[in-house]
């Protein structure tokens, strides 16, 4: 049995008369500690998938299991439970708090986790150590995704999601962005989920996993992953 | 207008329906309680002035303290403008049902003050009355059922007591409402409990004592033109009034003289009657005289023939007696005659017997003889017969034979001769023997009639003498009869004399009585003396005032809602409006979807508010009004002005607010508003710059801190909105408080006295002493002050104020009764001879001040001038105070007229016996004990508690409307940041929490400023709806405060419950999603 079990999942939107299938018997599984790219064209069922398995959708059918666990079974405070333990968010456009300096973002979440990291650290990991006490305004949008990834490191999570991360990042900021997802994942052995439209970045993954039509239609699995360093798109 | 414009409007009112609700729900309070409020005045108003006109009610009353008569009611027909006049009657009684005594006020029905019939039928006989529906139901009677009244019988004009009413048994034949009697109280009466408790109807054929009204009713011509209690009615009613009393002394005097004529003609009458009767008792007793001589005379008569006839009478008997005598001397002669002759008779009989004896001896010899004879003759016969005998022998014998022959015939004639003798003497014998017989017989014949004559004597003696004896006795018993006569004629005589010494001696009272007849004096009244009226008048204007103040909050807090939500939009739309700028739609355009936006909500809301408004609250307010009087249905018409002007205004409020909004963001270039606007920067506040607090406080917490000073806005709305709810709510509690307040300070604070005791003002010196000591020595009173209290007007430059004046008799003693205290230091103040004091109120009132010269005019209109010395605290009505020597010198002569008392602590009960004592009393006019007047202003007050209850409501409404719309909005604001701490997983209470610990510090600040708001909130509603009358203290109880705070908590509390839902029902990827 995987790390993450994704089995025959279907989710079902009701768009007032319309059925839509977003996702339609979707299986995939995720081993411990890989780096995973999700790629598919808009609409394939991508994010959907993230947001069930990061514990903010439900499923219509299926079953999801991480770490043995049987997400699609959680409720209401298990569910937050899990979501709290587990999983770290990244999105495309940050979440930061506006109110709330670098460090402070990052406390936000360690506030509520058990075992979490030390804020201060996971932002020097992530190289902000000099723009801590600046509050997101006063970060460029790559800075601010830094802050964002160590919010959501600093929770020392089971499973690290991150849908589109560079979407709203420039060419370098972006490869730097996913640079640090690819270091963290290698470091800290954490399992982290990437969606993005770009397959020119597909290289840099343990397995890639394309979505159509809301079904993983297709796994492959990447002996040889290569540095972000190394891709070019 | 382009067509997408509008399409995009009606697309925004459906994605945005909460934020268009809370506009159009604030647009709805607005107009709602606006219209609302201000309608209610009016329809209460309305709804008394139908009810008054329905049942023609009369516009000024009159009554008199001598009753009222036929010819002022001719005199007040003629009176300018009066259009009718009744004369009515009604009097006070006693009802006694189940050992329960109540009070019932018994008027008639008439075509003024008609009552309005909600069951059965109006009574049209004698004996039948028509009561309220709180008499059935209290008393558990039914219609058709009988009650029986106990009443006092009234006193005519001759003086003499005659029952009031014709029957007392009466049947309920009905229930109706009295419009004279709208509210629960009915006021007091002298008996019983002093209460009334009830009036019942009757019809006008029931009243026996027809001769004197008790009052008058008037109706005004053409009154009904004007609303009842408006400034123009009230003028109106004051022209004809002043037009009465122009006739009023005319009319006293004239029912002064009537009474003073009758009482005179009835003292000549009595006087004539006492004369006749005087003479007529004279000759009465002369006649008894005469008749007692007469029979004197008769006796006398009578005695004489009397003797006269026994003298008589003794002389025939006496005569007669002695003819018997005689009669009887002779008889006793006559027998002594016949005792001789009888002697002799005896005698010879005896010799007769003799001679019979021998003769029988002869005889028996000669028949022996003869038997010898006869023997030898039958032996001769014998021997003859033998036949052998010798013829010699036969010849001897026959000789012999022959020889005896010639014997016995001898013999025989012998014989017979002795036999003729004895037969002789025995005859001679018998033949005496009857002749004494006879004698002796004659003798007694003679016996018998004598002392049968002497018998008869013997028994008409008796009989004449009895006859005699009687004749004495009737005599006696005439005399005594005379003499008892003569006695009962000296009694007669006494008691007569006696009468007519006391029938003049009444004469004299009768005559002097007529000098003591009061002075008639007329009250002319108008509604305002209708205590249920004016307080339902009072009511109306408060809740008037109400209405002009309570609005203003709620517009206020409307348009900055409204501000704040618009606001809010417009930025959501900035990109929009960016868009629509840059593809060249002008600002009015792009504005008008805004406007149309909140003008449509505004309408929608307003609309609704107007017509609930107008419906709902009014309803609400009578409703509760309703409990407190017994009025007709309430008359709710839809009140246009208020609720377009209400509608006017909640529009201008809020289509200017979203007007501000809209262009803040209009006047920037496209190019700006197409790119999102810059998150509002995350900045350090002042705190931070404090590390000894800023350090201590915990993670979430700074996080609080810095969202307050981040959200200035919301920080300011929320504040306010509960400082409006706070302020609200404790001005609801506080005019109670206020109002309440007023009682405990007049009534414990300023007058310390138990009773107030009017007593008469024809009451003499003495027996006013006689009273005082008479009071004084009862153990439940402790000390009495004697004061004369009049009715006076405090007149200064045009203003001028009724006010009591009170003038101690001993003015080092008022401060006993009544506590004058400056109204500043609250230090006690002192009669001066030759100031005055006034009360606080009545000198705001006429703007005077101490030191100043005030005009008085006294209740003979004198008016004089005085300066004023002081002015003490006071919280009902206006008094003056003065010492005795001032009011000497300047009004005239002093008279005591009302006492004051101190009692000993006493229970209630024991307080009404005291009361009931102290009114039987001769001279004692009336007597109102301080708690009774407590009681009943406490029971007015009561009223006040709706008041409160209103405002308690909708400042509730008022406070969630606000709340849950700046909660709203915040969610909205922060929709992100909310969404991106539930990724975080945050669990629902925490993300509560970190909302709401924002809502909660920004409560606390506004409940705290709405504490201070509250108190001076309350404090101008209470300058703005202050009754001249009545000062109110602007205290608020520190239990109000409480209420306050707990009620407006408990309305947040609510508030935050919705919030907390909205908070769990946030999508997290929907928000997340993209940039907004």
């Amino acid at each position: 049995m995987s790390y993450i079990e994704f089995k025959n999942v279907v989710k079902e939107y009701i768009m007032g008369e319309v059925k839509i299938n977003a996702l339609n018997k979707a299986s995939f599984q995720i081993e411990k500690g890989e780096l995973v790219v999700i790629v598919g064209p808009s609409g394939a069922g991508k994010t959907t998938a993230l947001n069930i398995l990061g514990g903010m959708d439900s499923v219509t059918s299926g079953q999801v299991i991480v770490d043995n666990k049987r997400v699609d079974k959680l409720k209401d405070k298990r569910l937050i439970q899990y979501r709290r333990e587990d999983i770290g968010f990244v999105f495309q456009f940050y979440n930061l708090v506006q109110n709330l300096t670098a460090k402070e973002n990052v406390e936000l979440a360690t506030e509520i986790c058990n075992n979490s990291l030390d804020p201060v650290k996971v932002l020097k990991k992530v190289g902000l150590k000099e723009r801590m006490d600046n509050f997101p305004a006063q970060l460029s949008g790559g800075e601010q995704q830094r802050v964002a990834i160590a919010r959501a490191i600093a929770k020392n999570p089971k499973l690290l999601l991150c849908d589109e991360p560079t979407g709203a990042l420039d060419y370098k900021t972006g490869k730097q962005i996913l640079k640090l997802l690819q270091d963290t994942a290698k470091k800290e052995n954490m399992t982290i989920l990437i969606i993005t439209h770009n397959a020119a970045i597909a290289p840099m993954a343990d397995k890639v996993i394309s979505f159509k039509n809301g079904k993983a239609q297709d796994i492959k699995i990447n002996k040889n992953p290569i540095s972000v360093d190394e891709i070019e798109w | 207008m382009k067509k997408a414009l509008i399409k995009d409007t009606v697309k925004e009112i459906k994605n945005t329906y909460k934020r268009f609700i809370s506009i159009l729900l604030m647009a709805f309070l607005g107009v709602g309680f606006f219209a609302g409020i201000r309608a209610a005045s009016p329809d209460m108003l309305n709804t008394i002035d139908k009810y008054f006109k329905e049942s023609n009610v009369y516009d000024i009353e009159i009554v008199s303290n001598l009753g009222l008569t036929k010819e002022d009611i001719e005199e007040l027909e003629k009176v300018e403008n009066v259009e009718k006049v009744y004369g009515t009657y009604s009097q006070d009684s006693i009802i006694n049902i189940d050992d329960t005594e109540s009070v019932a006020k018994l008027m008639c029905v008439e075509e003024v003050n008609k009552p309005v019939l909600e069951e059965g039928r109006l009574p049209s006989s004698e004996n039948e009355c028509v009561v309220e529906a709180k008499f059935l139901e209290y008393n558990n009677k039914k219609i058709g059922e009988k009650i029986q009244v106990e009443i006092e019988d009234t006193t005519n004009d001759e003086g003499e007591k005659i029952p009031f009413l014709k029957q007392k048994e009466l049947e309920i034949v009905g229930v109706v409402k009295s419009p004279e009697y709208i509210s629960r109280e009915k006021g007091t009466s002298k008996l019983g409990s002093g209460k009334v408790n009830y009036y019942i109807y009757i019809d006008t054929k029931n009243i026996n004592a027809k001769d004197i009204y008790t009052q008058i009713y008037i109706r005004v011509k053409d009154s009904n033109k004007f609303v009842t209690s408006t400034q123009q009615y009230e003028d109106y009613i004051e022209e004809v009034k002043t037009n009465i009393e122009n006739i009023k002394e005319e009319r006293q005097q004239a029912r002064h003289k009537m009474l003073v004529d009758k009482s005179n003609e009835k003292v000549e009458e009595a006087k004539k009657t006492l004369d006749e009767e005087k003479a007529n008792a004279e000759s009465k007793i002369a006649d008894a005289q005469k008749q007692i001589d007469d029979a004197k005379v008769q006796i006398a008569n009578g005695e004489a023939e009397l003797v006269r006839n026994r003298k008589n009478v003794d002389n025939q008997f006496s005569t007669a007696q002695k003819q018997i005598d005689n009669a009887k001397e002779q008889m006793k002669l006559g027998e002594k005659q016949l005792q001789e002759q009888e002697k002799q008779v005896s005698a010879q009989i005896d010799e007769a017997n003799k001679n019979k004896s021998k003769y029988r001896i002869d005889l028996e010899s000669i028949n022996e003889e003869i038997n010898q004879i006869n023997l030898s003759y039958n032996q001769m016969v014998e021997a003859l017969k033998n036949n052998n005998l010798p013829s010699d022998q036969r010849e001897e014998l026959q000789k012999n034979k022959e020889s005896l022959i010639k014997q016995k015939t001898q013999l025989e004639k012998n014989k017979k001769q002795l036999e003729s003798g004895i037969k002789q003497i025995d005859e001679g014998i018998v033949s005496a023997k009857s002749q004494i017989e006879k004698a002796k017989q004659d003798i007694q014949n003679s016996k018998t009639i004598l002392n049968k004559q002497e018998e008869d004597l013997k028994d008409k003696k008796k009989t004449t003498y009895d006859k005699l004896e009687s004749a004495q006795k009737n005599i006696n018993k005439s005399k005594q009869e005379v003499a008892n006569g003569e006695a009962e004629l000296e009694k007669n005589k006494q008691e007569f004399n006696d009468k007519i010494t006391e029938a003049e001696g009444k004469l004299i009272d009768a005559k002097e009585k007529i000098a003591d007849i009061e002075n008639p004096t007329w009250y002319i009244l108008d509604r305002n003396s209708n205590q249920g009226y004016v307080s339902f008048i009072q009511d109306t204007k408060s809740i008037k005032s109400l209405g002009a103040v309570f609005p203003i909050v709620f517009f206020v807090i409307a348009t900055l809602i409204s501000l704040t939500s618009m606001t809010r939009m417009v930025e959501e739309q900035r990109t929009q409006i960016g868009t629509l700028k840059a593809l060249g739609y002008n600002k009015i355009q792009i504005a008008s979807k805004y406007i149309i936006y909140a003008s449509l909500a505004c309408i929608i809301g307003g609309t609704i508010g107007m017509f609930v408004g107008c419906e709902f609250l009014p309803r609400v307010i009578c409703m509760m009004y309703s409990l407190m009087y017994e009025i007709n249905d309430f008359e709710i018409t839809f009140n246009c002005l208020y609720s377009i002007i209400g509608l006017v205004a909640a529009s201008l409020c809020i289509v200017g607010a979203t007007i501000y909004a809209a262009m803040l963001e209009l006047v920037n270039t496209p190019a700006i508003l197409m790119r999102p606007k810059a998150p509002k920067n995350g900045k350090r506040v002042i705190l931070e710059r404090v590390p000894f607090i800023w350090k201590h406080l915990s993670f979430t917490r700074k996080v609080t801190v810095r969202n307050l000073f981040r959200y200035k806005k919301r920080f300011l709305m929320t504040i306010i909105g509960i400082l409006g709810c706070t302020a609200l709510i404790i001005t609801g509690f506080g005019m109670r408080d206020s109002i309440t307040s007023m009682v405990p300070n007049q009534y414990e604070n300023v007058f310390k006295y138990d009773m107030q005791i009017s007593i008469k003002n024809n009451l003499e010196e003495e027996q006013k002493d006689k009273l005082i000591n008479d009071l004084i020595n009862r153990d439940e009173i402790n000390k009495i002050v004697e004061t004369n209290l009049i009715a006076g007007k405090l007149k200064y430059k045009e203003k001028e104020e009724e006010v009591q004046i009170i003038i101690p008799k001993n003015k080092e003693e008022i401060d006993k009764v009544i506590n004058l205290n400056d109204r500043k230091t609250k230090e006690k103040v002192n009669l001066k001879d030759n100031e005055i004091v006034i009360t606080d109120k009545v000198a705001d009132l006429l703007k005077v001040n101490i030191g100043d010269t005030i005009k008085l005019e006294d209740s003979d209109e004198k008016e004089i001038e005085f300066k004023i010395s002081d002015i003490v605290e006071n919280y009902i009505e206006h008094y003056v105070y003065m010492s005795k020597d001032l009011y000497e010198q300047s009004y005239g002569e002093y008279k005591t007229n009302v006492l004051y008392t101190i009692n000993n602590n006493v229970e209630e009960e024991t307080e009404d016996i005291l009361v009931k004592e102290i009114i039987d009393k001769n001279g004692v006019s009336s007597v109102t004990t301080t708690s009774s007047i407590v009681k009943m202003i406490g029971d007015m007050l009561d009223s006040l508690n709706y008041v409160v209850i209103i405002l308690i409501i909708s400042a509730g409404i008022l406070a969630f409307v606000v709340l849950y719309n700046l909660s709203n909005v915040n969610i909205s604001e922060r929709i992100r940041e909310l969404a991106t701490i539930k990724v975080l997983g945050f669990y629902d209470r925490e993300v509560y929490n970190y909302i709401s610990r924002e809502t909660v510090i920004l409560t606390t600040i506004g409940i705290v400023l709405g504490v201070i708001g509250g108190y001076f909130l309350n404090a101008f509603i209470l300058k703005t709806c202050e009754i001249s009358a009545f000062r109110f203290a602007k205290v608020v109880e520190p239990m109000s405060y409480i209420y306050s705070v707990l009620l407006t908590i408990l309305f947040t509390i609510i508030v935050n419950i919705a919030t907390y839902f909205s908070l769990k029902k946030i999508d997290m990827i929907e928000n997340l999603k993209s940039v907004e």
